[in-house]
């Protein structure tokens, strides 16, 4: 009888053990960044991811169709003129090689700003799905900031000075809702930086100019 | 009689249970200590959530490849295209260079690689956990810094940062171009050999190891391989409300030389 309890007394505390083994292990394998996350996260995680790849579907379609009337061209000898031509502007136009107008928000930035602020703006503009953005006519593209403390911000070696624009391409109204939102990065910087104002107005039509900078890095080359 | 028994007893036993309970209590300990700051949710509705945004993953995965796939096919063919027409070779140079110029081409060059990881130091009763994790405030200014230091090109956890990248919180992890990332983060940077010596004397970066490293503990490493690998921008180039303003095309009986 004795032997018997014993028996079932380790029995039980191997059985926790397993358990506790098991739970272990999973929980350093899982992929359980996700558990780390309230529900509410995960919502706004499932939103974003969900959009990015609506984004996915229609360029992964867009370019199976260019890819069709690419093979269809060549077989009646060689892609057109047209059809790169084409693509070359769109890719251009992206990257920052080309003036692109739209519609879009200008932002007035008035007071002792500091580089910091202006690129939270921007961060803020590119997260609403801003396209395209240019600070005081300078067009913001790959290694393009804005830095310097508060009334010397600056962009590529050009001082902003305490009252100038920026300006960006997209959805005038959700780059306006998502900048001005109750605690979105204008309630932010107010206050942070309460001697400066920022000022969003819709508009239906404004033009950026392309960047000067050449953006073919010097230090890479394409990988196969 | 009896006595010698019971001391045979204690060994057959006694000794296995003892050894099980000191397991599981190192197995408990273990247990507790990996719950850290950023394990703070286990409630059951969350689980269709997780289940949604694991979906969604392996689906952007599957886009990923699908599109990398048909630009390498697109490219294939439009070069095969360039001998047979002088214009059409003239605009696949332009178009590879204007691709490799918006991030759509994986590079290889010199460069560095920052890696940032939460913090292991205590958080005081007084002090805000979030300050001892790596937010997207850390990783912007590291990327800040390091164009600034003259990189060429950028990645987080292989997204390349192009002019639409926003860097975004969600909880304690990372949105990067909407694609979620978990720590470390390891933030790949092109540029020429001196870049960590360029970035080591920005003081944005010198900032930021004091008051983040040195301050709350967030862990700041650095490699310098013999060359790094920079991934393509996967994602849509397709503007949807901008319109380029091209100036005059030089039409098609330009000398090929001209432009490039």
């Amino acid at each position: 009888m004795h032997r018997f309890r014993s028996q079932l007394t380790i029995a039980f505390v191997a059985g926790i053990l397993g358990l506790l083994v098991v739970v272990q292990l999973r929980s350093q394998a899982g992929p359980s960044a996700l558990a780390q996350l309230s529900s509410q996260d995960l919502t706004v995680l499932v939103a974003n991811v969900n959009a990015r790849n609506d984004q996915l579907r229609r360029e992964a379609s867009s370019l199976e169709r260019d890819l069709q009337t690419l093979v269809q061209n060549r077989s009646r000898g060689g892609a057109s003129v047209g059809e790169v031509e084409e693509d070359l502007n769109r890719v251009r136009a992206y990257a920052g090689l080309e003036p692109v107008g739209g519609p879009g928000v200008k932002i007035a930035i008035r007071g002792p700003i500091d580089g910091h602020g202006v690129e939270e703006l921007i961060n803020e503009l590119r997260n609403a799905g801003s396209e395209a953005i240019g600070v005081d006519g300078i067009r913001v593209v790959s290694g393009v900031v804005v830095v310097g403390p508060a009334g010397f911000a600056e962009v590529d070696g050009v001082a902003l000075g305490d009252s100038f624009d920026l300006d960006a391409i997209g959805a005038p109204d959700k780059l306006t809702g998502s900048l001005t939102r109750a605690g979105g990065v204008i309630a932010q910087l107010a206050a942070t930086l309460p001697l400066v104002t920022v000022t969003v107005t819709p508009v239906d039509r404004l033009e950026l100019p392309a960047t000067n900078r050449s953006l073919v890095p010097e230090h890479g080359s394409p990988r196969l | 009689m009896r006595i010698t028994d019971r001391l045979r007893a204690i060994p057959s036993w006694q000794i296995t249970l003892g050894v099980a309970l000191l397991a599981l209590g190192f197995l408990t300990a273990a247990q507790l200590a990996s719950e850290g700051p950023r394990v703070r949710y286990t409630t059951q509705e969350r689980t269709p959530l997780v289940d949604t945004v694991n979906t969604l993953q392996a689906q952007q995965d599957d886009l990923k490849a699908r599109i990398l796939d048909v630009r390498a096919q697109i490219q294939d063919i439009e070069t095969e295209g360039a001998s047979s027409e002088d214009r059409v070779k003239q605009l696949n140079a332009q178009l590879q260079a204007a691709r490799i110029a918006a991030g759509l081409i994986p590079l290889t060059g010199s460069g560095i690689v920052i890696q940032l990881e939460d913090s292991k130091d205590p958080v005081p009763p007084d002090g805000g956990e979030v300050d001892y994790l790596v937010g997207s405030h850390d990783i912007r200014t590291i990327v800040e810094a390091l164009w600034g230091a003259g990189a060429e090109a950028v990645a987080v956890n292989g997204e390349r940062l192009t002019p639409t990248s926003a860097i975004i919180d969600v909880g304690a992890s990372l949105l990067v171009n909407s694609a979620y990332l978990t720590p470390p983060y390891q933030i790949t940077a092109l540029g020429a050999s001196d870049l960590y010596e360029q970035l080591s004397r920005s003081a944005k970066f010198v900032d930021f190891v004091r008051e983040r490293g040195d301050g709350y503990g967030i862990r700041v490493s650095l490699a310098e391989p013999e060359s790094v690998d920079m991934p393509a921008f996967v994602g849509t180039v397709t503007l949807r409300y901008s319109r380029p303003i091209v100036s005059p095309s030089p039409g098609p009986f330009t000398s090929p030389d001209a432009g490039g």
